[in-house]
């Protein structure tokens, strides 16, 4: 697991650790370079106190601490050793007068010689003895450090774990969220460096909440718009089971199939928004010429047109006249507005179908000679299973919902105005750059 | 007995009216808030099937506007608003009886009798005078036992004459409670059923108030 605590724990432990090992190596240079001068002075010292010493006494207390471990051994001008001090140990020969660094099978030595009155003095010291003083030195800096790592370990452990509590809470109160409860996660105690996760949470939240509302409101609409072509099914049926003779019964029918008929069509008008609403899933965008599909449009409308004698037609037609976008879906869209239109308009009346373009925009339009829409219910129409007051025609109250939700996607704009000829004109607007 | 069924959907309008007047009832049929208005203003009704989801103001404003008016007729709402919330506004707002699209049209005829014969104070569905009976259910007329044949509109007659005996309803009362606005009504239609009836159930049966009208005495 990649965890946060765990990472910050060996970081830091593993920082101080190299710092304290730097520490260690910068106390026991700086003490050997002190032990050095120190004793450099101090061999220097020894060897001119021996200048008017007699040899046949006692140097102990010249030598003075054991543990310094000074050698000193004099010759007299001959050459003939006359004092050594430790015959045990193996001095190096004098080579200079003054320091000097020798090795021997004993380590490494450092010796100060001179001359006085024909003898020669040289004290001697090994080298290692310093090394064991700044290594001591840099130990007891270190000892601290070493027996205050674990507390220390414990306090990251502590504190790191203090301040990822919020985000524990956080991963709570994410944790309870259902799609019942979609409010949004509290940004009070919210570490500052947490803010931008629950920003992008509650902004997740609050979409899905409405995509979820959105779902919620049309299953309901639906449900409750169904009833009214069902309701008039089950009478026309039990009317029809009712029916005494032979006339009876063909009208029976014959109402029967209309309301089967519209019950089809609110459905098939319910499937299709519902595959229009937002969050179903963008769909593969193409070129598509606005020409072909007045075309279609017309020509799939043009029985129904004739039958209630309207003059259904193109009124204008511009071939360069194409938009990026579905090709299925704004077929769906012209054929709700022709549809409307041809329900709408009285017999004897006339709908134009025309399409342009400029250079910032392509458009479609169907404008009729039937009774218009009053600009005060103009928005209203668009609203799901919203029916005007008064209509004769039984519609699903979806067609212009549908047309909007397919004009959304296509980041285009519905207008409904007032035709020449009095009635209904809708313009659909794409815009080029989009 | 005359009915106004106040709803905007054609298809189930123009089956409600067909289901109704097949099962003896006059049945006007209005569209809209408007028209309801006017349609009770001018006209008395014996019962009033009312669907909530009008156009403009709707079915609830139209109910307490008439309740508000003290207009007592039993209005039996028909909707599609099913929630038990709006079952009870609709209850509390004045109406008699509540019934959820998509009906049954026989459920909503019983409930429709039921609403009639409370508002006559009877407890029983038959209706007895006597050795005579009605069932407004099954459209039976009994006699001594015997069941008589009777045509819808002289059943309508019969009933309406029955639901209060005793007292006379003159002619254009029956005609108002026999027929619709759009039927045609026969200068003397009210007349032949009379005949018909005397005929069928002996002159004691339907008594004419000189003047008046006609009615069931409350003894044979």
């Amino acid at each position: 697991m990649n965890s946060i605590r765990r990472k910050l724990l060996l970081t830091l432990i593993g920082a101080m650790s190299l710092v304290m090992v730097i520490g260690a190596w910068a106390t026991y240079s700086a003490a050997r370079e002190e032990a050095n001068a120190i004793f450099d002075y101090h061999l220097e010292q020894i060897a001119l106190s021996l200048r008017n010493q007699n040899f046949q006494g006692s140097t102990e207390a010249l030598v003075g601490e054991e543990s310094f471990e000074f050698v000193i051994r004099i010759w007299d001008r001959n050459g003939i050793e006359i004092y050594y001090s430790r015959p045990n140990r193996e001095l190096p020969g004098v080579a200079r007068l003054g320091y000097a660094t020798e090795h021997t099978r004993d380590g490494a030595w450092r010796v100060f010689a001179l001359q006085y009155r024909g003898l020669t003095i040289a004290v001697a010291q090994p080298l290692s003895v310093r090394a064991r003083l700044a290594a001591r030195a840099a130990l007891h800096t270190m000892i601290p450090f070493i027996l205050l790592l674990p507390l220390v370990a414990l306090l990251i452990w502590l504190v790191v774990s203090r301040e990822l509590r919020p985000l524990t809470d956080l991963a709570h109160s994410v944790a309870r969220r259902t799609p019942d409860a979609l409010d949004p996660i509290g940004e009070q105690g919210v570490p500052a460096e947490a803010w931008p996760l629950v920003h992008s949470l509650n902004d997740l939240l609050a979409r899905l909440q409405t995509a979820l509302q959105t779902q919620r409101d049309f299953i309901a609409d639906a449900a409750h718009e169904l009833r009214t072509p069902l309701t008039a099914l089950q009478l026309q049926v039990q009317l029809l089971e009712r029916a005494s003779d032979d006339s009876d019964r063909a009208a029976a029918m014959a109402d029967l199939k209309q309301g089967l008929e519209r019950s089809i069509h609110v459905v098939r008008q319910l499937l299709t928004l519902a595959r229009q609403e937002p969050g179903t899933g963008e769909p593969a965008f193409a070129p598509v010429r606005l020409a072909d599909l007045a075309t279609a449009s017309v020509a799939a409308h043009a029985a129904g047109a004739a039958a209630r004698q309207i003059d259904l037609g193109i009124a204008a037609s511009d071939p360069d006249a194409q938009v990026s976008g579905n090709a299925d879906a704004l077929r769906t869209l012209l054929d709700n507005l022709v549809g409307n239109a041809v329900r709408y308009t009285p017999a004897g009346g006339r709908i134009d179908v025309s399409c342009g373009s400029n250079d910032d925009q392509a458009w479609l339009e169907v404008s009729d000679n039937g009774p218009g829409i009053p600009a005060a219910e103009r928005e209203r129409v668009f609203d799901r299973f919203y029916r005007r007051s008064g209509q004769e025609t039984a519609g699903s109250g979806l067609g212009l919902a549908i047309v909007r939700a397919i004009a959304d996607k296509h980041a285009a704009r519905v207008e409904l105005t007032d035709a020449p000829g009095g009635g209904l004109r809708v313009r659909v607007e794409f815009r080029k750059n989009a | 007995m005359r009915l106004l069924v106040v709803e905007d959907d054609a298809m189930i309008g123009h089956s409600l009216r067909t289901g109704l007047r097949q099962d003896g009832y006059s049945v006007d049929w209005v569209r809209d808030s408007a028209a309801a208005e006017l349609a009770t203003a001018t006209t008395d009704y014996d019962a009033i099937l009312l669907d909530l989801g009008l156009p403009g103001k709707g079915g609830l404003e139209l109910l307490a506007h008439w309740r508000k008016q003290q207009n007592p007729v039993p209005v039996l709402i028909i909707t599609a608003r099913d929630s038990v919330a709006e079952r009870i506004l609709g209850l509390d707002t004045g109406a008699d009886d509540y019934l959820v699209k998509p009906f049954d049209l026989d459920e909503l005829s019983a409930r429709l009798r039921a609403l009639l014969r409370r508002r006559s104070g009877r407890a029983t569905p038959v209706i007895e005078i006597g050795p005579l009976s009605l069932d407004p259910a099954s459209h039976e007329v009994r006699l001594d036992g015997s069941e008589i044949n009777l045509s819808a509109r002289e059943f309508g007659i019969l009933h309406a004459l029955m639901e209060n005996p005793g007292a006379p309803l003159s002619r254009s009362q029956l005609e108002d409670r026999l027929y619709g606005w759009q039927e045609e009504i026969g200068s003397n239609a009210v007349e032949v059923h009379i005949h018909a009836l005397r005929r069928k159930l002996g002159s004691d049966w339907i008594r004419n108030v000189r003047g008046v009208g006609y009615m069931v005495p409350r003894q044979p």
